[in-house]
């Protein structure tokens, strides 16, 4: 790795931010998006406290991952309005750069939503987990990467195709599922205290791992298909 | 030469078929619980094996389409992945009606049901990806996806050992099965092999035409195939016991259906193709 490609990175990553915290458009519409969610869950099911600490993990996950979603696809779609797409593909800044960027950038943003909804959660469902906190801290960790790296790579994909928007949420599904359905156990796992999720975490690692890889090597070629 | 050998292909292919599937309908041994319920084992696990080796092959064509950029890998990609989705499309149909008899439930989100769930949802994104994406872009992004995509199948492997599973173990290669039983079978996963790679090259063929005279209009064949087979299921709302062979039926009708249903509407893409070609040539 050539040491400007860190320092594009950064830069990326301060530009999505700062744009970010201007306009504070992708927070504020994934937080409603992530409030609807868990409340449209709970007129749903309509969850006992016992019922609740078992279906959690699932309700959870659930949130973010929709509401990743339309964080993701107003990632890009920001790019393209001024064709700050096309600038950078010819720009001779490498490619790996902007997508790290964009993976950062979305994490954050991502962290920080789960962080905001966090006490919503524990206010509205009684939740405490029983298990160790740290268990916790880093299943959400690797959870959110697994999802956001994905996502990003999927959501420049799909900007690339007809039905934008609908084709995010086609492509990253089913890849994901896989991850969702971990990360959903391992947090039911800390919130219920029964067993330690060692072997999730060790499985989000991995898929992290691959995907990562795979999504950094890829990224060149999707941005510049023609 | 090359229409006289899928000629050839094709007879290998009928024959092989005509044999394997008489051999299972009627001179299988019966099955000690099952009766002719078990007979729709020749449809499910050949399905299977051919899908599985119809996305591998998929996969190859993606890596060898990004290094080379040829359009043949890239035909060779989409045959790949659209063959592979209808024969998955019959594992899915044949296992729910054997699991009414065997398991009295069409489903249960057991680990092999849901990997095998998991591989058709997956190319059938990539099936939707190719189909609504800019023509210029098309290959290239749908080669990433198949990449991404074949990653992610060990991946579901993994994830799926911690599902209880309630799937009959692999008795293939073991003494499990039958010897009688077991060659039965082995015919059949040839024959359906066979037609796998006749359905593959078909639809290799149709999709170089359809690049030679750049049409757009190649639509997935999948759904179609799927709404046909749906009725066969439907029959399986009706209450009340049914006899083990009428379970077999409909299995082997849903297969054909689905197969002989792709077939011909290949075979319709191809007369229009050739229609358009011969205008444009003439």
């Amino acid at each position: 790795m050539s040491p400007g490609i860190l320092n594009l990175t950064a830069v990326n990553v301060r530009k999505d931010l700062r744009l970010e915290w201007r306009s504070k458009d992708v927070l504020n519409s994934m937080f409603f998006f992530c409030l609807l969610v868990v409340v449209i869950f709970s007129f749903a099911f309509d969850p006992s406290v016992d019922e609740s600490r078992q279906m959690a993990g699932g309700l959870v996950w659930t949130a973010f991952l929709f509401s990743t979603i339309t964080a993701l696809n107003q990632s890009w779609a920001r790019e393209l309005r001024n064709g700050v797409l096309d600038a950078y593909r010819v720009s001779p800044a490498p490619a790996e750069a902007l997508f790290l960027g964009k993976v950062l950038g979305n994490f954050i943003l991502v962290l920080l939503l789960e962080c905001l909804m966090a006490p919503l959660f524990v206010l509205f469902y009684n939740l405490q987990p029983v298990g160790p906190f740290w268990q916790l801290a880093v299943v959400f960790l690797l959870g959110t990467w697994a999802l956001v790296v994905n996502g990003t790579f999927f959501a420049v994909m799909s900007i690339r195709t007809r039905n934008r928007e609908l084709m995010l949420p086609l492509l990253l599904l089913p890849v994901s599922i896989p991850a969702v359905a971990s990360m959903v156990l391992a947090t039911t796992q800390v919130l219920t205290g029964e067993t330690a999720p060692f072997l999730q975490i060790k499985f989000l690692a991995v898929y992290c791992l691959v995907f990562t890889t795979a999504c950094f090597l890829l990224f060149d070629t999707v941005l510049n298909a023609e | 030469m090359k229409s006289k050998l899928f000629l050839l292909w094709s007879l290998i292919t009928v024959v092989l078929l005509a044999y394997a599937v008489y051999e299972a309908a009627f001179h299988a041994p019966m099955e000690r619980t099952m009766f002719e319920a078990q007979r729709i084992f020749y449809y499910h696990v050949p399905a299977a094996a051919a899908s599985f080796a119809l996305f591998i092959v998929n996969c190859i064509a993606s890596i060898w389409f990004l290094w080379k950029r040829s359009p043949a890998a890239d035909a060779l990609a989409v045959a790949g992945a659209e063959v592979g989705v209808v024969f998955c499309g019959v594992v899915l149909i044949t296992g729910p009606i054997w699991a009414k008899y065997a398991w009295g439930t069409f489903w249960v989100w057991d680990a092999r049901l849901t990997t095998t769930l998991l591989l058709w949802l997956l190319y059938m994104s990539y099936l939707i990806l190719r189909k609504s994406s800019d023509a210029g872009s098309t290959s290239v992004l749908a080669a990433a996806l198949a990449i991404i995509s074949s990653l992610d199948i060990p991946i579901v492997y993994m994830s799926n050992r911690w599902f209880r599973t309630n799937h009959p173990q692999p008795v293939i290669f073991n003494d499990g099965l039958d010897p009688k039983m077991k060659l039965i079978l082995m015919w059949n996963v040839f024959a359906f092999m066979a037609l796998g790679i006749l359905i593959a090259w078909f639809r290799y063929d149709l999709e170089r035409l359809a690049q030679s005279i750049n049409s757009a209009y190649i639509r997935k064949a999948a759904h179609a195939g799927f709404a046909v087979a749906l009725p066969a299921v439907f029959l399986f709302q009706v209450q009340g016991h049914w006899p083990p062979i009428r379970y077999f039926h409909a299995g082997a009708l849903a297969s054909w259906i689905i197969y002989l249903g792709y077939i011909a509407i290949l075979m319709a893409k191809f007369g229009r193709l050739r229609k358009e070609e011969r205008e444009l040539h003439g």
